[in-house]
């Protein structure tokens, strides 16, 4: 009885900590979502294209969409999703034979590579815009050719990002690789039988990075198409909506645009978050 | 099937560790030999490089009179099973075994006879639906085992495929592994740090320290006629005793005298010590637990007090420490003594050991070489 009594007890001490602890999630998803239903809001709002003191629109129509087809914005959006599905497939190829090698050859330079990454990752990007700038418009990749331009850059780095998926690679076990290249299996497919079908969550991880680094890129973005707004992504794209002269006609077109941008990521994510989870904290524990 | 020809075989790491030295063996045709040591002492690195999984830095690997130094493992006509299984941990059962037949492109109804009949064979046949992880260890060695199977190897290589196991399946799959071995009659090298595995497996064992070989022969000559003080510690548990102790010459016959005692080396092993022209002197005596016998009071007994007594069912081991304080172990059959014997035998107990000098192994303890080998 009184063993009932104090199971009793953890239950309802359970229960408390339980609630005490989605009370406190429920109102910070409520704070982190605020400003996507405002722009949601905004977004369907055809009274007026300024900023407004009100929240909730007085009139809802699809004009602002309506007029986010007729601009240069279809442009933009089609530039951003080129270069972030180009920089998501290369990028991936890259990474994961770089995190292969890494993981599983033993060569000269193995260590002094590793070691020269990882101080070369510690400056911040931005210290190169001026020669990659430079670069880039000697081969013709500036303004209106921006688009392979900064494929470019994005992939060309990509490399250096190895860290996660190699740390996950370390945790499967070398006699996989073994058997397999003893059952009559090369290196290639070693990595895309045995391994990647293994390392999933890291796989859809680092496709997402990919994705996701060139889909909110401004910096380097603006700077590359330079004023041609053939070249712009959405980012760069719907800045030159902010200015003085264009805000008031365009503020509520901006939001549209937000939504328009915001919508493929949410559904990646959606779909793929429990992998992207297990990917973050993957190369900790062995999977 | 095929013979393996090994020459010369060296295994440097970073350019100043060597793993393995000069290895020189030929494996023949269907023989099941056996490479056993303690660890470190290259074994498994010298499966490795015949399996193609380990450069070799020097010397020639031959595998049907074809050098495959140079050949991928995949080249080298060999299939392997790895001490952890290493089984593809995201296909079923089937998908493992098949895994080897799909990338040389053979047709599925082939795969599918060749699979079930190695499944049949292994007593797999219900699991191979299932993942991996669903099997336990015994049932998992089983699957790496049929996928070395179904390749139709020339050699297959094993390495330490026991040692995950629990004490009563290792026996248990030893025994299907010689079974196994009379099916496929094919070329086997295995590799273990169990001398007992060695024993029973092997038609040859290759005995190995520190990257050098101690000594190749049959179960019987390792165990009867070791090389050196090394090959006699590590075959046979409970392993040799080792006393220092004279050898004298009288007469043309030849004692030992250990613990004041004096023993008579048995007419073959004094002849061949004669032959030798050995004078005599201090040398190396090694005998077997099971060679000692309790004994009465004599010139040819040593006295000594019992330390531990391990009742092993058929058999007791006796750990007796010797008026010196060598520490000896003597194992005697349960059979044989009697209950009232078996009652004296408690911890302080005072007796008398004694062995016949045809058990006696004689080592020269500087070179630490069998004297009579």
């Amino acid at each position: 009885m009184s063993n009932n009594k104090h199971h009793m007890g953890m239950k309802t001490l359970n229960r408390l900590s339980n609630s005490a602890i989605y009370t406190l999630l429920v109102i910070i998803s409520v704070v982190w979502l605020i400003p996507f239903v405002f722009i949601v809001l905004q977004s369907f709002r055809v009274e007026s294209t300024y900023q407004v003191g009100y929240v909730v629109p007085h009139q809802w129509g699809f004009q602002n969409y309506i007029n986010l087809w007729n601009s240069d914005f279809k442009r933009w959006y089609l530039n951003t999703f080129i270069i972030a599905l180009a920089a998501a497939v290369l990028q991936t190829i890259i990474v994961l034979c770089m995190s292969y090698t890494l993981s599983r050859f033993r060569f000269k330079l193995r260590g002094p590579l590793m070691r020269f990454m990882l101080i070369l990752g510690m400056f911040p990007g931005m210290l190169t815009m001026i020669i990659l700038y430079r670069v880039l418009s000697d081969l013709g990749l500036t303004q209106a050719n921006a688009v392979p331009g900064l494929i470019l850059v994005s992939v060309a780095s990509s490399g250096m990002g190895y860290y996660v998926s190699k740390g996950f690679f370390d945790t499967i076990p070398k006699s996989l690789d073994e058997a397999a290249r003893v059952d009559g299996a090369t290196r290639l497919q070693v990595l895309y039988k045995i391994i990647l079908p293994l390392a999933k969550p890291i796989v859809i991880y680092t496709i997402l990075t990919a994705f996701m680094g060139p889909w909110g890129d401004y910096v380097f973005a603006r700077y590359v198409a330079f004023g041609t707004s053939a070249g712009y992504n959405v980012a760069v794209g719907m800045y030159s909506w902010l200015t003085n002269d264009q805000i008031n006609n365009m503020y509520t077109t901006f939001c549209a645009g937000g939504v328009i941008v915001a919508l493929p990521v949410t559904i990646l994510f959606l779909c793929l978050q429990k992998y992207y989870v297990e990917g973050v904290t993957g190369g900790a524990v062995k999977g | 099937m095929a013979s393996v020809k090994l020459t010369n075989v060296k295994k440097v790491y970073d350019k100043n560790v060597v793993a393995v030295h000069d290895f020189n063996l030929e494996i023949k045709d269907k023989e099941f030999v056996v490479f056993v040591g303690p660890s470190g002492c290259g074994k498994s690195t010298t499966l490795r490089m015949i399996a193609g999984l380990e450069e070799i830095s020097e010397g020639t690997v031959e595998i049907d009179g074809e050098v495959v130094n140079d050949l991928q493992p995949k080249d080298r006509g060999i299939a392997m099973v790895f001490q952890n299984y290493a089984l593809y941990p995201h296909m079923s059962v089937y998908d493992n075994i098949a895994f080897s037949l799909r990338l040389k492109k053979v047709p599925e109804d082939v795969i599918y006879d060749k699979v079930t009949k190695a499944a049949e064979t292994l007593g797999i046949t219900e699991y191979l639906m299932r993942k991996p992880r669903a099997l336990s260890g015994g049932q998992r060695q089983r699957v790496a085992i049929g996928r070395a199977m179904v390749r139709d190897s020339k050699v297959f290589l094993m390495d330490e495929p026991l040692s995950n196991l629990d004490a009563k399946l290792r026996n248990q799959m030893r025994a299907e592994i010689i079974l196994l071995r009379q099916k496929l009659d094919t070329t086997f090298i295995y590799v273990t740090h169990d001398q007992t595995e060695a024993m029973t497996l092997a038609d040859r064992i290759v005995i190995m320290k520190d990257g050098f070989i101690m000594q190749v022969g049959s179960p019987d000559e390792v165990f009867d006629m070791p090389d050196n003080l090394f090959v006699a510690e590590f075959i046979g548990a409970p392993k040799m005793n080792i006393v220092k102790t004279g050898l004298v010459c009288e007469n043309g016959k030849y004692y030992v005298t250990p613990f004041g005692a004096k023993i008579a080396v048995d007419g073959d092993k004094g002849e061949m010590l004669a032959e030798r022209g050995v004078k005599g002197g201090e040398v190396l005596l090694g005998v077997r637990p099971e060679h000692i016998d309790l004994a009465k009071a004599g010139e040819d007994a040593i006295p000594c007090t019992l330390v531990v007594d391990e009742m092993m069912g058929s058999e007791l081991h006796l750990h007796v420490d010797t008026e010196d304080g060598t520490r000896m172990i003597v194992r005697v059959p349960t059979i044989d003594i009697s209950k009232e014997e078996r009652k004296a035998l408690v911890a302080g107990a005072k007796l008398y050991i004694t062995f016949g000098g045809k058990a006696m192994h004689l080592f020269d303890p500087e070179t630490e070489k069998n004297l009579l080998a």
